[in-house]
């Protein structure tokens, strides 16, 4: 089990957190381009029989290759669940918020997909921290709205997609 | 199965879309983990979404939007595609539970900001479960193509 490794979360009170809104991550690229079987491994969950990601003549024909699921966007930024020479760095900003909640659950997202993302593309996002919430009690328990916005480009600095997100960075608990 | 493409001069709007079920097995939920390697243990480990104060585990964003956008392309075509997506997680969906995604086309237009104008459809989704609560509300635009 390697859950405190894969989302070791970063501790600090609701100051701490505001000192860092309007921070920018360093550009992230993904460590493998978009693929034909990761496609249809996605598609194949969703139970979607949309040839755009099935039919590879016909996608070429529409989009030039086959299509990634738009639903599919923060999937190709996430690391693999191991690699060799350790594990790179938690992979969202949102993340790395220094908040005293441990645990998150997300909240809402707000994406627009500029252009088609097709298989072969390699995608770099960039994250800006948005905004935290004063703490909220929710029927959850107690914590803080973290809102964050990616910025998609593929291999040939085309922007693809805009993505904003809010999490809710939390302690479990019942309502007092 | 998809259907085949719609004709974005021949919609009229407002209309239903066909209501789409799913029921999500453990398989599934453990399925996504695997597609889109979101490994937060919520997805996958039962005591830590108890701790959470879930039931079971329960399915990612990345699902709950693969549904929504296949109740909207599943009825325009396979050469639709999702431009916009818009979603409150309201409430989760757990292992065990049945997504049912009921969607509305409410409004037609044409984007004239790009070259050429885009065709666009507004779809409001509800994604709600066995039990008749509303999991997660979408606002979905998709670009459709019309004749020539």
């Amino acid at each position: 089990m390697d859950r405190d490794l894969s989302y070791r979360l970063t501790f600090g009170t609701y100051d701490d957190a505001l000192r860092l809104v309007g921070a920018t991550s360093e550009p992230r690229t993904a460590a493998t381009a978009v693929s034909g079987a990761r496609i249809q491994l996605f598609a194949a969950m969703v139970h979607d029989g949309n040839r755009s990601y099935w039919d590879a003549e016909f996608a070429r024909r529409k989009w030039g290759g086959l299509l990634a699921p738009p639903a599919m966007l923060m999937g190709w930024l996430i690391p693999p669940p191991w690699e060799p020479g350790g594990r790179p760095p938690a992979a969202s900003i949102a993340l790395r918020v220094p908040l005293p909640g441990t645990t998150f659950i997300n909240a809402a997202n707000d994406v627009e997909f500029l252009a088609p993302i097709i298989e072969g593309d390699v995608l770099t996002v960039v994250e800006q921290l948005v905004s935290v919430s004063p703490e909220k009690q929710t029927r959850l328990g107690v914590g803080h709205f973290v809102e964050t916005l990616e910025t998609y480009r593929r291999q040939d600095g085309t922007m693809v997609a805009t993505c904003r997100n809010t999490l809710f960075r939390f302690t479990p608990g019942a309502a007092s | 199965m998809t259907a085949a493409d719609l004709d974005w001069n021949k919609i009229t709007v407002p209309v239903e879309l066909p209501e789409v079920v799913d029921h999500i097995s453990y398989q599934r939920v453990v399925e996504n983990a695997g597609a889109t390697w979101d490994y937060f243990p919520g997805h996958f480990d039962p005591g830590y979404a108890q701790s959470q104060g879930n039931p079971t585990i329960y399915v990612n964003t990345m699902h709950l939007a693969g549904f929504a956008d296949r109740v909207a392309t599943d009825w325009a075509g396979p050469s639709s595609r999702v431009v916009r997506r818009s979603m409150r997680l309201a409430g989760s969906v757990y292992a065990g539970d049945t997504m049912i995604g009921r969607g509305r086309a409410v409004a037609k237009r044409q984007d004239t900001s790009v070259h050429p104008p885009r065709c666009l459809v507004d779809i409001q989704i509800e994604v709600s479960n066995q039990h008749g609560a509303l999991c997660c509300p979408v606002e979905l635009t998709l670009q459709i193509p019309e004749s020539a």
